[in-house]
């Protein structure tokens, strides 16, 4: 039968490997004309070729939720089983990126925790450009490295739910992982040399926070290089998810400030701040990304990275906040040529309006919190409270 | 603010409190935080009409108490 695993295959995680896929998608996968013209009989050889021509990456789109060839793919390697030196090749291999997702993506679902982090981790200096297919149909623009910090903190990614895996704290304190070490610290070596411990301290201390609400380790008794490292890390997955989830309850006033605080930010002196330095560096490599991305993909992504930016300058609020009234009307020049299209902010305008005006009504209406949690009826209020989670408005 | 039923027929029934104005996809988030299932999982229907994400329910004309059909993908 075609279906059936290869019955020398180990059992991952206690069940068939291609249990890992939960069951309706499984069978989406079986019916799907890719899987059943290209998939069958392949071996681990003339999978390669299959790979190679992929274009795409994703998992199912459209109103029947039909698979991409990625997770076609994806299932014929959990269904053959190749071998771990195979699947390394897979990554290693520089010249097709969608090879090198296919081989991280099958390693992440079957490898074990500390070679996910170890084969993975070097991914995180692949800068390229993947085209991903979204849930709607539409195609949007991503980067390899975006998507192997996806694997390795999200635990859901293209319709499959990724096995845990223990986080790399617990990994270096058992000390079967060495300390993250990111490329770029050499160029920051420097850096930190000349900072003020003030500033540091209080980086560190929202850093903290933050890795406390994520429910990270706690940082405080660690060292000062290893937590820097850590926090490095931490911030900047932490940007990254922390984005996506929470962006509509931070309010998106704050963009057009972050928009042009983020042209501001080439021409700050780099003594300033390594988190300021370190986004810099990658403010310079995403302009010169987004000037491409304009052109071709819809804004999302870049409302997305604009956030992303903008999120990290909420760290040095304090600081910047004089600068960034007298530099707003500059900024705001330049920001409209370097950007063109404002479109992505039509969704979030109404909602932008909306809570912005709410706070001068609030007298009015004579309701304390915005989103209405403090109900008097218990049961409403807690249904507000989990609307307010999901970014929704309250109840009327 | 309307209350609406979904029922999965397996055992699945959950009342869900929403504002007529909510669309399709907010109603599933609502539906996955109180079932546990993903919100991208779910897909609500009423006999053979699939509900889209983008509609809203007064749209669909989802009154209050009506049941809707509760699937998965």
């Amino acid at each position: 039968m075609a279906n059936r695993t290869d019955p020398a295959a180990k059992s991952i995680r206690g069940t068939n490997p291609q249990n890992l896929v939960e069951k309706i998608l499984r069978s989406k996968i079986y019916q799907n004309t890719y899987w059943k013209e290209q998939c069958f009989g392949l071996t681990a050889e003339t999978l390669v070729d299959k790979a190679m021509e992929l274009d795409h990456l994703g998992g199912t789109h459209g109103g029947n939720r039909k698979p991409t060839p990625f997770m076609c793919l994806v299932m014929k390697m959990l269904q053959i089983q190749p071998e771990k030196e195979i699947v390394i090749e897979f990554i290693k291999n520089d010249d097709y990126k969608y090879v090198r997702i296919l081989g991280a993506f099958y390693l992440r679902l079957t490898g074990t925790d500390v070679d996910v982090y170890r084969y993975l981790e070097p991914l995180y200096n692949d800068y390229r450009k993947l085209r991903q297919k979204l849930p709607e149909g539409k195609f949007s623009l991503t980067h390899v490295d975006e998507v192997i910090d996806e694997l390795l903190t999200k635990d859901y990614s293209c319709d499959i739910a990724l096995p845990r895996i223990k986080k790399r704290w617990t990994l270096e304190t058992l000390g079967s992982l060495e300390p993250r070490r990111s490329v770029l610290e050499d160029d920051f070596e420097e850096e930190e040399e000349k900072e003020e411990n003030d500033q540091l301290d209080g980086l560190e201390e929202e850093a903290h926070e933050k890795d406390y609400y994520r429910g990270r380790s706690p940082a405080r008794e660690r060292d000062r290089d290893r937590r820097r490292d850590r926090d490095r890390y931490r911030e900047r997955d932490y940007d990254r998810d922390y984005d996506r989830d929470y962006d509509r309850e931070r309010g998106r006033g704050r963009d057009r400030d972050r928009d042009r605080e983020r042209d501001r930010d080439r021409d700050r002196d780099r003594d300033r701040d390594r988190d300021r330095d370190r986004y810099r560096l990658r403010d310079e490599k995403d302009y010169g990304r987004d000037r491409e991305r304009d052109r071709e993909w819809e804004g999302r992504e870049r409302e997305r990275r604009d956030r992303d930016r903008g999120r990290r300058r909420s760290h040095s609020r304090s600081r910047s906040r004089s600068k960034d009234r007298k530099d707003r009307e500059g900024g705001e020049h330049r920001k409209r040529h370097a950007r063109s299209s404002t479109s992505p902010r039509r969704r979030d305008g109404a909602e932008e309006n909306g809570t912005r005006e709410e706070p001068k009504k609030k007298k009015e209406r004579k309701e304390k919190k915005e989103d209405g949690t403090d109900h008097p009826d218990p049961e409403i209020a807690e249904a507000n409270r989990l609307r307010a989670s999901l970014g929704l408005k309250p109840l009327k | 603010m309307i209350e609406v039923v979904l029922n999965d027929r397996l055992g699945k029934k959950v009342r869900v409190k929403c504002n007529e104005d909510d669309t399709i996809g907010d109603l599933k988030k609502l539906v996955a935080a109180q079932t546990g299932t993903r919100a991208e999982k779910i897909r609500i229907q009423k006999w053979y009409n699939i509900y889209k994400n983008h509609i809203t329910l007064k749209d669909y004309e989802i009154h209050d108490g009506m049941g809707l059909e509760l699937y998965y993908d």
